[in-house]
């Protein structure tokens, strides 16, 4: 409980969290206005215009997790003082997702909302929040391996918007179902993909984390 | 109480600690001295839990600190840095501190006095300067009002006016019985505050005992430092 | 200047993150030709993709990762932290120490990043299109070398871009995002221009107009109108970050 609460404390105060997700619910406002302009003036820009702009803004969601996690790395040597305050490292990155789930599920359900709702697709809502927000646990999951901020977006960033739709786009392609966001365009068909790679990645850290040097 | 038993290190290939074994006694501050890259840091982040060592044990109060509750209200450790994030206030990383171990918000404003730096607890960690970080890192350590200390270098960055108050500090939490372990490569600054000193080089320890008997026939600590680790460097592994 | 720039190249060559960009930057373009070949031979065949004058230099932005990453490390490197002890410590303060003229230290630094970044875009055209004239020689045209010419300045822009955006946040993240989910194959400022023309005029789109045909734009814009447009944007948000950094505290 006293981990919870100081996880908890350590997301709310730290001030490119809050503008990650400032940014990103932002962006998501203008992605949904484009696709609304758009398909009032006869040209729909895709068939899924409820899902669309979050296939973009899902960015700020890994970017969100990798800050979240790449926090404790930073100058400073923050990760000692967590270490010394809580030596037990397995519970300790239970709690440090949990709590990172805690935080970002209102910006995720904020921003599913501005993009679901306009479009008529407030079914979609609540998968599409589950999705940014195992999508943000994700990023935290990688930067935790990687230590470093900048890397792990390229990492990130580069998996999920030209690596992924590469493969996508490939005629015949059997990597669409297995790719983590597939859900963001389809959440039936993906759901399944992204609790997989999200898990995985939450137990490659934590194992890392458990047998590393701090 | 510390105990380090036989703690054995290997770091990429390389031996950075054999067999190394000491105590730190309650009611004593214990030096532990020795040459920039001999062993110091990695063994006091091996008894902080930080990393793992190969071989042996360190323990504080008879337990590894990983099986300490509220670890805080037993160690307080300063190591290299602030150990805040640049982007927290100094007030803001103490209270997610405290808040791990269950102590009460109102510590943070307690310690912030205590190490002089309660005008600046709204100021980023990024702002401040070094002898400032190295001051909310002893703050963060004293805020489990713990029974023993762990120091690595501690007079590192501070001004004259901050290394006579760390004396002072480190004397007199000796003397309420408090554990005190701290390292440094300062010879003269350590003849000035150890009852006990250990001596490392290369990852082993040299000689450990009481100051006077350290120190020896020599004339200072610092000659008996060169005469132990001269005679020590020609040693093959 | 010359030793300021050897300075600049070898601080750059020593980040392990910009060898990343510098290996994914020149070798993704041709591994994707290579990969796509049979596809893209049964597209041709099929009848399906008639014009055949972009291939080759149409996958070349899938490299653009490439200029990107390094236009932001050559800044982003600066603002890290050097020392545990004290959170202010950067790079840049030694940086400055050694060279306290911020505009001739950018002056070098611009140097440095387009010679790397030239370079590694003529490698990377040279491989891709011969790569493309192998694979589909008897489709694809040879493509004029004052097209070729602009794709390596569209490259040297785009890391120009990432790194006069750098510059103004002193942080990596933010160019890095903004960027790469605008390479994506559907880009955010590719979506814009269906709801205003004047998206059209974007940095990233206008740039491909330089070398790219095809023609699904609403606004015909002419290939050297196209390069000057983008060198504008560039040079206008170089000139904010070079004021910005010579203006600020390290």
């Amino acid at each position: 409980m006293n981990t919870a609460r100081a996880e908890l404390r350590k997301l709310l105060t730290l001030p490119s969290l809050r503008l990650t997700a400032l940014l990103t619910w932002t962006a998501t406002l203008l992605l949904t206005y484009a696709y609304a302009a758009a398909e009032s003036r006869g040209e729909p820009l895709g068939d899924a215009a409820a899902l669309a702009p979050l296939g973009y803004t899902q960015a700020g969601f890994l970017v969100l997790g990798v800050l979240a996690a790449a926090s404790e790395y930073q100058d400073g040597g923050q990760i000692h003082t967590t270490l010394l305050a809580m030596p037990r490292r397995l519970p300790l990155q239970a709690v440090k997702a949990l709590a990172l789930g805690a935080v970002t599920l209102p910006v995720a359900a904020a921003t599913a909302a501005t993009s679901t709702l306009p479009a008529n697709g407030a079914t979609w809502m609540p998968a599409a929040t589950a999705y940014l927000t195992l999508t943000t646990l994700l990023g935290a999951a990688v930067a935790g391996v990687v230590r470093r901020a900048v890397p792990a977006v390229i990492l990130l960033l580069g998996m999920y918007f030209i690596a992924g739709p590469l493969l996508r786009a490939r005629p015949g392609s059997i990597a669409a179902a297995y790719l983590p966001d597939t859900a963001a365009l389809n959440p039936s068909r993906g759901a399944a993909a992204t609790i997989i790679w999200t898990l995985s990645a939450l137990t490659l850290a934590a194992l890392t984390f458990h047998r590393r040097d701090a | 109480m510390i105990t380090i038993d036989r703690v054995s290190k290997t770091k990429s290939r390389t031996l950075i600690l054999h067999d190394v074994t000491f105590e730190a006694r309650p009611g004593r501050v214990t030096g532990f001295l020795g040459p920039n890259g001999a062993g110091k840091t990695s063994t006091l982040r091996i008894l902080l839990g930080l990393d793992r060592p190969q071989s042996g044990t360190a323990l504080i109060c008879g337990r590894p600190y990983g099986k300490l509750d509220r670890p805080l209200t037993t160690v307080g450790a300063l190591l290299d840095g602030s150990g805040a994030h640049r982007a927290r206030t100094a007030r803001a990383h103490l209270r997610w501190v405290a808040a791990s171990n269950g102590l009460p918000d109102s510590r943070a404003d307690e310690v912030l006095e205590v190490v002089g730096l309660t005008g600046d607890a709204r100021k980023r960690a990024g702002r401040f300067s070094l002898g400032m970080s190295r001051r909310l890192g002893l703050a963060t350590a004293l805020l489990g009002d713990p029974e023993v200390l762990v120091l690595d270098e501690p007079v590192n960055g501070l001004d004259p006016v901050g290394i006579r108050w760390m004396r002072t500090f480190l004397r007199d939490s000796a003397a309420q019985g408090r554990t005190v372990l701290l390292s440094s490569h300062l010879m003269g600054e350590l003849a000035e505050i150890a009852d006990d000193v250990i001596v490392i080089d290369k990852g082993r320890i040299v000689i450990q005992g009481r100051l006077a008997d350290v120190t020896g026939d020599h004339h200072t600590l610092e000659d008996a430092f060169f005469a132990l680790t001269a005679a020590e460097a020609d040693r093959p592994w | 200047m010359v030793s300021l720039v050897r300075a600049e190249l070898r601080k750059l060559l020593g980040l392990p993150t910009a060898w990343v960009g510098l290996v994914l930057g020149t070798l993704m373009a041709p591994a994707v030709v290579l990969l796509n070949a049979p596809y893209t031979r049964r597209a041709i065949t099929a009848g399906t993709l008639t014009d055949t004058s972009d291939l080759g230099l149409r996958d070349l932005g899938i490299g653009l990762i490439g200029p990107m990453v390094l236009g932001v490390v050559v800044v982003s490197s600066e603002y890290t932290s050097t020392s545990q002890n004290a959170p202010g410590a950067r790079q840049l303060t030694a940086t400055l120490t050694a060279v306290p003229d911020r505009l001739r230290l950018l002056l070098a630094k611009t140097t440095a990043l387009v010679l790397i970044v030239a370079a590694q875009a003529a490698v990377t055209a040279a491989a891709t299109l011969t790569l493309t004239q192998v694979l589909h020689g008897e489709h694809a045209p040879v493509p004029a070398p004052a097209r070729v010419a602009a794709a390596i300045l569209y490259w040297t822009l785009t890391a120009l871009l990432a790194y006069a955006i750098t510059l103004i946040t002193r942080n990596g993240i933010v160019p890095l995002a903004l960027l790469i989910i605008n390479s994506t194959v559907v880009s955010v400022s590719f979506l814009l221009s269906k709801v205003t023309d004047l998206a059209a005029y974007l940095p990233d789109i206008v740039g491909t107009r330089m070398f790219i045909r095809g023609t699904d734009f609403p606004v015909e814009i002419a290939p050297v109108t196209a390069g000057l447009v983008m060198t504008a944007w560039v040079a206008v948000l170089l000139a904010v970050g070079a004021v910005l950094f010579h203006r600020r505290d390290v």
